[in-house]
């Protein structure tokens, strides 16, 4: 499905406009707040809109490629939006949009918001960049820059946490960060060129050696970053730390972004074919699965709640990784989608939690009891939220699930459905406990524990957002075969993965 | 250019009377011996200009005294090597008139005439020495510049000065005997004292007689050039004397050795009637030992003076290991750096002489944060410090390259190694001295205010302290004198 | 295609002159700041206006004497010459605005300018060295003229590091001048020419020896462990010094010298039939790794940035020991590299001793907000060097992966990606105390004067373009490939 690209200024904007804005937001701020407000939100609206409007020009069969900087004499930085790269960059930039909006009210009167916005508007650029990158080398730069410059928002709160926290963050992504920058030099090595190509541009008749150097290369970088499990470690400590907006991001995209590394890795670095005669697949699936349950598993005990859901995070992009692994169309399909209704289906989680916790100071699981009663529509989203997450159709979480069966059975695998029921059963024995605290106990604080403005539902800034998230996991849920919409993207996504 | 031959002559007898008129043309103050002193420095000057001008158009050319042919009369003998009879009249010149101010602090009054007087005998014997064509006057002119040259060290009439004075005469008439001893030798041997002819008539003689004669020339000279170990005279006799005197001796006189030893070899090569390779192996590994020895003394000097004495007997190593290298390279690097460490140890001596002068101080501790108050004069001896270590572009650095490359061509590349670690060690001392002037603070702030040396000093000084640059820029210059002559040296052994 | 042209002698006679300005000038400040720059300014555009010419593969040439016969000091400036020199005549403008700065209350400001002229003008003059015996001066020459510069405090521990200084620096002088006289001898000539001078004929033992000669001399200035002793002690002299000394002119020569000795003395060929560049690859190898591990344990700024200069210089080493046509453009690049980024992180630590006089990293915690432009390029810097990519340190970490892979030795892929995880190890602790450690005092916006912040920006804002534009032609990347080209005889 090669057709001819179209020439669009699109996706370079996508990234260039967070830069620019990054650069002004010191300065808007010394002009007044509000100039900085609005320079950020329309800068993010100005980038969710072209979002969806390469979104849509991709599904109607265009695709779009923009020429950027000659890196070296070989190597352009190419920006080439296919199917998949536009799902992923629509789900990033509305993501984003939600998650400023919902920062302007949560961040109000903390410290250093000149860094924290700078590098939120920042880490958006190189998301989309990400989404949007022609060939490796690109992908990489966008990779690395993402990973490093992520750092301060991981470490905003400056407490000893929050810094024990970054080290470990930044030590996991950079030794992430090398593998995968070795693997690309070994694929340009091997390959020669590394513009992003369905059907994979390693040929079969590379050195063995080599081909399953690249691929365990690719698979640990990147695996680090998408939490698979032996090398989940940073995620747990690093959400509970950062600003609950920034969470939401961290969980609904950036864990994503290492997933989108490994779908590019597979499908277009390696190539359907190529990977099934090296019969490699089959370790990730096991690492997938194992993921998938043990993180579950880990998940029920966990008190802190942002913890909770960080776990749960790693469980289900272990679901993304699983599709993945089994090379069929179907479950290919379910990935993709999995990708976008994660993200918000677990953003919107973490903004209610960040609710929780600016409200009414509730950190762990336990204080929330009663919370239903003075928070009532953060209680209704948090309750959509975590039915999807498990998978109650018609949500989004069933959507995704259900092509991710699909698969499964496609591709012979019907034992792996287990580990699928297995997966949303825990999902619902770590969430619905906290859905039955909030409404069926007490609230464990007396109403004179409490001053005036806490304890009541959250300024519009702030609940917006969320409902604007959970409108979308609703959306998507329903609407799941409606055109344009990510089902029919990812569609044609595998269609081109697997011509 | 005239090819008028007694000019040859001339050129000896001139310094030769006006160091004898010396004292009749004084004044009370001295200052008429120096102007005189200059005078026929000048003249003298002049006139090897235009002998070395006849040599470089005409090639080598001889002058018989009294019209007498060799072998029998005197024959005065003018070839590249005695070009360097330009370098004796440039630092000759130069040494006198540093002096004009010099030698009133230094000496008593009385003593001035005689100064110059023993300083152009000094020269004159330096200028026979060169030019001379056969073995006696080869030998009393080395008898005339050393006995003026204990004089000169003792001229000061100090205690020390007379002792350093004695050990030096000790010595220099045991090797003026040696010389002697192994010039009889060759002459009962062969009949003639000529060397030219010399040289054609050895072969054939008896051996032992023949070696014991190179040997006794051989010591004779070494202990001139204050080889390791019969160096000690040098370090007391150079450090004590006056500084332009220790510029004469330590840049001119000790290379009579070197030149005396050029002159065997020239007759040892010449008649190949003797094989040198033993004493060529012990010349080098002394050569080594003395660069060694040398360095690893002067870093513990604290007297400046001192310090540079013992640096020329590591620089006589080189020359000397240069010579026993016996390869073509080496010996143009020896006989470079003979004219070069003349230039660079006259500049560091007269710079130090200045700092003398100014200052009353000869250690470095007296000696420290100079820099600030004489910055010519410092900045002429860190040239020459620099040169001496054999950096380039200065002098030094020729004789380093070549030596190091005769010993590769020798196949002795661990004499190469020696050799530029060598001056490594020499590194050392200069360094400390370098830091003194510009590096550390003034002993006490409350001195009074030092100022640069007057011009009869500083000129001299800088003119040479350019010339350690020039000459090392313009390499080639010495090397059109050195090459053809060190050629024909070898020619006989089919080197070269 | 070789064009007779003063302008190579005249680049580094420039400094020279300025230097005998300088000295002239005595205490006159404006006059000696008017000599300094101009002189930069003069000189920089004379390179510059080489580089289409160079870019077009003319090879100016220039026989300035014959210092003995045979050997001359002459001049040629090929591509990989002229690489250097545009580096550091761009740095010496900025380091002699940054200098100016710094300096300015500082005593002997004329010994200083003056010599600082010197050693850029001999630097000059090893980049455009025609054959080894200029380079040889001009390697030498170089390390007496910045023995003032280290011991410029006067201090009894600048006297140590000056004494250190110059016992590693001769020694390295002397090795480099014996190994000059050898191949000398070896070869009947000393012209640095393609592809080399040597042949086998002089046998394998020789061939090892000499080679071991010249890299060890060059080795020195180069750092190669074990013979890096002398930079940390270094660190002693003004920054401004420790800019020069690290980041273009001591420590490049002595890379720029190793290349030299690898593509003209002994030529890719040979070197690849005498196999001895595999050690010198282990031992760059284990440089940039264990260089690295110490550098995390430095807590005083400058050492700190001694060590990961000891550590960059051989990337360049192994770039060029790897012997294959990508690595050797690794290695090229990363003269221009690691010397922007470095002396960005220079400019900081000076900016931040004469603003704050704060010199140990513990102590830099909350300086990010006071000094919030010159943490800012300390930042690019330091991402530069983690080898992120955009920034110039990525190309060297990619071409040179690249080139290790080509040479089929693929641990030296994975030494360089182990080195830019230590290299984040040791900048990243540096970045997260400036930026977030709460200031022991009050955070005033305090930056340095614009003599100082200016060139630091300017330098860091180099840092990007050069990672960024490597393809622009006129950029040094095309010089790079040129040279490369020349010296594999592509």
């Amino acid at each position: 499905m090669e057709t001819e690209a179209t020439r669009s200024i699109l996706p370079m904007l996508a990234f260039a406009l967070p830069i620019v804005a990054a650069m002004l937001t010191v300065p808007a701020r010394r002009l007044s707040e509000r100039a900085r407000d609005v320079l950020l939100i329309g800068t993010a609206t100005a980038v969710a809109a072209a979002a969806l409007v390469l979104a849509a020009g991709v599904a109607g069969g265009t695709v779009y490629e923009m020429y950027i900087l000659q890196l070296t004499p070989k190597i352009w930085m190419y920006m080439r939006v296919d199917a998949a790269g536009a799902l992923f960059g629509a789900t990033v930039a509305v993501l984003w949009l939600l998650a400023l909006v919902y920062s302007l009210g949560y961040m109000r009167g903390e410290h250093r918001l000149g860094r924290y916005y700078s590098f939120f508007i920042l880490c958006l650029a190189w998301t989309m960049g990400l989404a949007y990158a022609g060939n490796l080398l690109t992908f990489l730069i966008f990779y690395e820059l993402f990973s490093v410059l992520t750092y301060p928002l991981v470490v905003h709160e400056e407490t000893p946490e929050a810094m024990a926290a970054g080290t470990k963050y930044i030590i996991y992504i950079l030794v992430g960060g090398t593998l995968v920058l070795l693997a690309i030099v070994l694929t340009f090595f091997s390959a020669g060129t590394q513009t992003l190509a369905s059907g994979g541009i390693l040929s079969a008749d590379t050195d063995p050696m080599t081909l399953q150097a690249i691929f365990w290369c690719f698979l640990i970088g990147f695996g680090v970053k998408a939490a698979i499990v032996p090398l989940h470690g940073w995620v747990p400590d690093a959400h509970p730390a950062a600003p609950a907006p920034f969470s939401a991001v961290l969980s609904g995209v950036m864990v994503a972004a290492g997933s989108f590394g490994i779908i590019r890795m597979i499908f277009q670095v390696f190539g359907v074919s190529l990977l099934k005669s090296l019969d490699l697949a089959p370790y990730l699936t096991g690492f997938a699965a194992f993921t998938v349950l043990f993180a579950a598993a880990l998940a029920v005990n966990q008190e802190n709640l942002k913890r909770r859901l960080a776990y749960s995070t790693i469980s289900q992009m272990g679901y993304v990784t699983l599709a993945i692994s089994l090379l069929g169309m179907q479950s290919t399909i379910g990935a993709l989608v999995h990708i976008t209704n994660h993200a918000f289906m677990k953003g919107g989680l973490f903004l209610c939690a960040g609710l929780f916790i600016r409200r009414l100071g509730a950190y762990n699981v336990h204080q929330l009891d009663g919370a239903a009663r003075r928070m009532p529509v953060t209680a209704a989203c948090f309750t959509i939220a975590s039915l999807a997450m498990i998978g109650t159709p018609p949500l989004s979480g069933f959507t995704s699930k259900w092509y991710l069966g699909l698969g499964m059975l496609e591709t012979g695998n019907p034992w792996l459905l287990a580990v699928l029921l297995g997966g949303a059963l825990m999902a619902a024995i770590y969430l619905l406990p906290i859905v039955y605290r909030m409404y069926f106990r007490e609230p464990a604080l007396t109403p004179e524990d409490l001053t005036l403005t806490e304890g009541r539902e959250a300024p519009m800034t702030m609940l917006a957002p969320l409902v604007v998230a959970t409108i979308i996991t609703i959306g998507l849920g329903i609407g799941a075969s409606l055109p344009g919409l990510p089902v029919a993207l990812a569609r044609m996504a595998a269609q081109a993965f697997f011509q | 250019m005239t090819s008028w031959s007694p000019l040859l002559a001339l050129f000896l007898v001139i310094p030769l009377v006006g160091a004898v008129l010396t004292p009749v043309v004084s004044d009370s103050s001295g200052r008429r011996s120096w102007g005189w002193a200059v005078f026929i420095m000048s003249v003298t000057s002049a006139m090897s200009v235009s002998l070395i001008v006849r040599v470089l158009e005409e090639g080598p050319f001889s002058y018989v005294i009294g019209g007498w042919v060799a072998p029998y009369g005197i024959e005065l003998r003018f070839d590249e090597f005695s070009a360097s009879v330009a370098i004796v009249c440039l630092l000759g010149l130069l040494a006198i008139v540093f002096s004009r101010h010099y030698a009133p602090q230094a000496l008593t009054p009385e003593r001035i005439p005689y100064y110059y007087t023993l300083l152009l005998l000094n020269l004159t014997g330096m200028l026979g020495f060169i030019v001379t064509g056969d073995l006696f006057n080869l030998y009393v002119f080395t008898e005339i510049l050393s006995l003026s040259a204990y004089a000169l060290v003792a001229i000061s009439g100090e205690k020390t000065a007379e002792m350093a004075a004695f050990k030096y005469l000790v010595m220099g008439a045991v090797s003026s005997l040696s010389i002697l001893f192994g010039v009889g030798l060759l002459y009962a041997l062969t009949g003639s004292l000529n060397m030219a002819d010399v040289t054609s008539r050895l072969a054939g003689t008896a051996h032992a007689p023949l070696v014991m004669a190179f040997a006794a020339l051989t010591l004779g000279f070494m202990v001139k050039a204050a080889l390791f170990p019969l160096h000690i005279w040098l370090p007391d006799a150079h450090a004590i004397a006056p500084s332009p005197v220790s510029a004469v001796l330590s840049g001119l006189v000790v290379k009579i050795g070197i030149l005396g030893m050029l002159r065997v070899y020239q007759m040892a090569y010449g008649s190949g009637a003797i094989d040198l390779s033993g004493l060529n192996l012990t010349l080098t590994w002394l050569g080594a030992i003395s660069i060694v020895m040398g360095a690893f003394f002067a870093v513990f000097q604290d007297d400046i003076k001192m310090m540079l004495a013992y640096s020329t007997i590591s620089n006589i190593g080189y020359i000397v290991m240069g010579l026993g290298l016996a390869s073509s390279y080496s010996l143009i690097g020896a006989s470079v750096h003979v004219f070069n460490h003349a230039l660079i140890k006259a500049t560091l001596f007269l710079g130090a002489g200045a700092l003398i002068h100014q200052t009353g101080q000869r250690t470095l501790t007296g000696l420290a944060g100079i820099g600030r108050s004489m910055p010519f004069t410092t900045a002429a001896i860190s040239i020459g410090a620099i040169s001496i270590v054999g950096i380039p572009p200065t002098a030094g650095f020729l004789c380093k390259w070549y030596i190091a490359l005769g010993a590769l061509e020798a196949g002795e590349p661990i004499f190469a190694v020696a050799l530029v670690f060598g001056a490594l060690l020499i590194f050392i001392y200069y360094i400390r001295m370098v830091n003194a002037f510009y590096f550390r603070k003034p002993q006490d702030a409350g001195a009074p205010a030092v100022h640069e040396a007057p011009l009869t000093m500083l000129v001299p000084v800088l003119i040479l302290a350019a010339l350690c640059l020039i000459m090392g820029i313009l390499g080639r210059l010495p090397l059109s004198f050195i090459e053809p002559a060190v050629t024909r040296l070898l020619t006989p052994l089919g080197g070269g | 295609m070789e064009v007779v042209d003063a302008r190579v002698a005249i680049a580094p006679a420039i400094s020279l002159l300025c230097a005998a300005l300088v000295f002239a000038a005595a205490d006159h400040t404006f006059w000696r700041r008017f000599f300094s720059l101009s002189a930069a300014l003069a000189k920089l555009i004379i390179v510059m206006s080489m580089l289409p010419g160079a870019l077009k593969g003319v090879v100016y040439t220039f026989d300035l004497v014959e210092f003995t016969p045979g050997v001359g000091l002459a001049f040629r400036a090929d591509a990989l010459g002229m690489f250097f020199a545009v580096v550091s005549s761009t740095l010496w403008l900025f380091t002699s605005i940054y200098a100016i700065g710094y300096m300015e209350r500082e005593p002997n400001r004329r010994r200083f300018f003056g010599f600082f002229a010197l050693c850029v003008s001999t630097t000059v003059g090893v980049a455009f060295a025609e054959n080894l015996l200029t380079l040889f001066l001009f390697y030498e020459t170089l390390t007496i003229c910045t023995y003032p510069l280290v011991v410029h405090d006067e201090t009894p521990e600048a006297m140590r590091a000056g004494r250190t200084y110059l016992a590693y620096t001769l020694t390295g002088g002397a090795f480099v001048l014996l190994g000059s006289i050898w191949t000398y001898q070896l070869a009947g000539t000393m012209t640095l020419s393609q592809p080399g001078i040597l042949t086998m004929e002089a046998g394998r033992t020789t061939l090892t020896a000499l080679f071991v000669c010249l890299i060890a001399g060059f080795g020195v200035k180069a750092a190669i462990m074990p013979l890096h002793g002398w930079l940390p002690t270094a660190m002693v002299a003004p920054t401004p010094v420790s800019a020069l000394l690290h980041a273009v002119a001591v420590v490049k020569v002595g890379a720029f010298g190793v290349l030299r000795t690898i593509y003209n003395v002994f030529g890719v060929d040979l070197l690849q039939e005498l196999g001895v560049c595999d050690w010198l690859a282990a031992l760059a190898g284990i440089t940039i790794i264990a260089a690295s591990v110490i550098a995390i344990f430095q807590d005083n700024f400058k050492r700190r940035l001694a060590f990961s200069t000891i550590s960059q210089l051989s990337y360049i080493v192994l770039g060029a020991a790897l012997l294959s046509p990508l690595a050797a453009t690794a290695a090229i690049v990363h003269i221009a590299n690691q010397a922007f980024a470095k002396i960005t992180m220079f400019f900081v630590a000076g900016s931040i001793q004469r603003t704050t006089g704060k010199t140990a990293i513990h102590e830099f915690a909350g300086i990010g907000y006071r000094m919030p432009y010159t943490m800012g390029a300390f930042t690019v810097a330091a991402l530069s060097f983690i080898g992120i990519p955009l920034f110039a340190g990525f190309v060297t970490k990619w071409y040179l992966s690249l080139g290790a892979l080509e040479s089929d030795q693929w641990i030296y892929a994975l030494v360089m990606l182990g080195s830019s995880l230590l290299n984040a190890a040791y900048w990243l602790p540096i970045i997260y105390t400036a930026f977030f450690k709460s200031p022991r005092e009050d955070a005033l916006v305090h930056e340095a004067h614009w003599t100082m912040l200016g060139p630091t920006l300017l330098c860091a804002a180099y840092v990007l373009l050069l990672g960024m534009t490597v393809s622009v032609p006129g950029m040094p990347f095309a010089l790079a490939q040129a040279a490369v080209k020349f010296v594999f005889g592509m």
